[in-house]
């Protein structure tokens, strides 16, 4: 039975066709198992990515109504979009906190990433622990805390607290992913930088930073994303005049179905799929999807 | 800046303890995100847990220099309140076991597919990742409502005479939560597995073993470390979770972070704030004892 188990048994591209019938008929449970496992990780694949793509799909609808195939095609929706102001200024509400966070927490992250390790024992623990802390804690705490201590000083509302929500989360994975480039780089090259006389800005920006390049943008890029799709805590700390698009779209859904909400979701979907595909063509898929 | 240079460029080699130099230059690099932390993470959730400490009050949202425990009594109080919390910890529950049985599954297929399909079946997980959980959960409300395409497709196949309720109760509750955890759930099983070799597997069909048995045998015990930590933030989530509740749940399904929105936004922040801390208390314990657990088994090595 052994020798007639395909090598890659298990795998996707099993050659059961190919099999000889008599060690199928041996392995015709296993099979069936398999199969039935294989359509369910396609059922959870199915799940997670076809609601999405029925969004995509009604953005496009002639009708006003959410129907799956839609009756028609049209850009409608689109030039829809582009005329309302609300939508306008909350895109650009969104780009503006985007930019913001990803300064910041790019900044904070790499930074931080650069010293912590100097520190060594109890007192490294403390700072990763700190850094890490507000991802863990739910985002409803974490809006209403800025809410409250904000609001005393009337800064919610402003963009200022719609970068500082964002940056909350955006910063601990800006720095595990600079923290796990610079773990794949040699210490000594920097030193080596220093030695020959370079100053520690000089040796960051010669020798660390273009060899920890993919990591880098990879931060900024993931910062860049997790600002453009937050909006629990951007529902607690923004206003009318600086909320984002997630939030606008939040709003509308609690009313009805809006077909402007699909042509949203369209944009949204688009510009995640080109920022994965950058991040995958220069940090790799492989990374992205396991040092974040 | 120029002094710090000015040491350092002038210091003959590396000494073995930390200079005064390295010291400012640590802290300097400390400085921005501790100094954040402390501002925008440490501080307003201090002011939350003084908040909760306020007396209550009908006219105004708060009090101030007042100390009273009524937010915390009102909590064990308030039979309503205490439904809820059993609520959400039984939901996150659920939730937090469907996402490492659907995550683990889905991470182990992905990594031992390989080529198109791998990138394929990766690439779908970190696109739901990255996606604005609003737009996910719009696309759950559109794909299972009543008149839905799941629905839609159900009732021409003659499998159900009239549309299932996928939404607006638990089912919907549950379905739009998995959006938010699986695909963190997958990625930090998948993480974990890129660290075993595959030969292993082979290793175990050689000898005999169906492939059933080597994935329960051989990788299931290697991918333990990812399905723990996978599992804790799942729980962590799931346990504040307010978007898929308000969106897809109905006003029997109220979670703690949906009561601790209507709370203030009807201006009781004692209350408000004394669920916030209550909440926040039992996912960092859960936390905790996630992570000690599994760091006593020694698998913890890579949170």
């Amino acid at each position: 039975m052994s020798d007639s188990t395909p090598r890659t048994d298990g795998g996707t591209e099993t050659g059961t066709g190919k099999a000889p019938a008599a060690g199928r008929r041996l392995v015709g449970g296993a099979a069936v198992g398999r199969w039935l496992f294989r359509a369910g990780v396609g059922a959870v694949f199915a799940f997670l990515l076809a609601p999405i793509a029925v969004v995509v799909a009604t953005s496009f609808a002639e009708t006003g109504s959410l129907t799956f195939p839609p009756k028609g095609l049209s850009l409608q929706w689109y030039g829809e979009f582009l005329g309302s102001s609300r939508w306008r200024r909350a895109a650009l509400n969104s780009l503006i906190a985007a930019g913001g966070t990803t300064v910041l927490a790019t900044v904070a992250g790499t930074t931080a990433a650069l010293g912590v390790s100097d520190l060594g024992g109890s007192r490294e623990a403390a700072v990763l622990g700190l850094a890490v802390l507000p991802l863990l804690v739910p985002g409803v705490v974490l809006g209403s805390s800025l809410l409250v201590f904000l609001g005393e000083f009337d800064l919610q509302q402003t963009y200022t607290a719609v970068v500082a929500a964002h940056s909350l989360w955006a910063t601990p994975l800006a720095f595990s992913v600079v923290r796990a480039a610079l773990s794949r780089f040699d210490p000594r090259l920097r030193e080596a930088a220093l030695d020959l006389g370079a100053s520690p800005f000089r040796a960051f920006f010669e020798v660390v930073a273009p060899n920890i390049r993919s990591g880098l943008f990879a931060a900024a890029l993931i910062a860049f994303v997790v600002s453009l799709q937050e909006f629990i805590m951007t529902l607690f700390v923004s206003g009318p005049d600086t909320r984002t698009v997630p939030v606008l779209a939040w709003n509308s859904l609690r009313g009805s179905l809006d077909p402007l909400v699909s042509v949203v979701s369209t944009l949204l979907v688009a510009a995640v799929v080109v920022a994965v595909a950058v991040g995958a063509a220069v940090a790799g898929l492989e990374r992205l999807a396991t040092d974040t | 800046m120029s002094d710090a240079d000015a040491v350092e460029e002038g210091r003959p080699s590396r000494p073995a303890l930390p200079s005064p130099p390295a010291v400012t230059r640590t802290r300097l690099l400390l400085a921005p995100l501790v100094l954040f932390d402390l501002l925008a993470f440490v501080v307003p959730m201090g002011y939350l847990l003084r908040v909760s400490l306020s007396e209550r009050s009908t006219g105004q949202a708060l009090v101030r220099g007042t100390w009273s425990v009524d937010g915390y009594r009102f909590l064990l109080e308030s039979s309503l309140l205490r439904r809820v919390f059993v609520f959400t910890v039984l939901f996150a529950v659920v939730a937090t076991l469907l996402a490492v049985g659907l995550g683990t599954a889905y991470a182990y297929a992905a990594w031992r597919a390989s080529g198109a399909v791998r990138t394929v079946l990766l690439a779908g997980i970190v696109m739901s990742m990255f996606t604005t959980l609003v737009v996910k959960l719009f696309a759950a409300l559109v794909v299972f409502s009543p008149s839905g395409v799941v629905n839609d497709a159900l009732v021409a196949s003659g499998l159900v005479g009239t549309p299932l309720r996928l939404i607006n109760n638990k089912i919907g509750l549950v379905i739009g939560q998995l959006y938010v955890v699986l695909p963190y759930m997958v990625l930090s099983v998948y993480s974990v597995l890129t660290s075993l070799d595959e030969h292993l597997v082979e290793a175990a069909n050689d000898l005999g073993a169906t492939p059933a048995r080597a994935a329960r045998e051989v990788v299931l015990p290697h991918a333990v470390p990812g399905m723990a930590v996978g599992g804790v933030i799942a729980f962590a989530w799931s346990a504040g979770a307010f978007a898929a509740p308000a969106l897809l749940g109905s006003a029997s399904e109220l979670t703690v972070a949906v009561e601790v929105q209507n709370r203030l936004t009807s201006f009781e922040y004692p209350v408000a704030a004394a669920l916030s801390v209550v909440l926040t208390v039992v996912v960092l314990v859960v936390l905790a004892a996630g992570l000690y657990g599994l760091r006593r088994r020694g698998g913890g090595n890579d949170v």
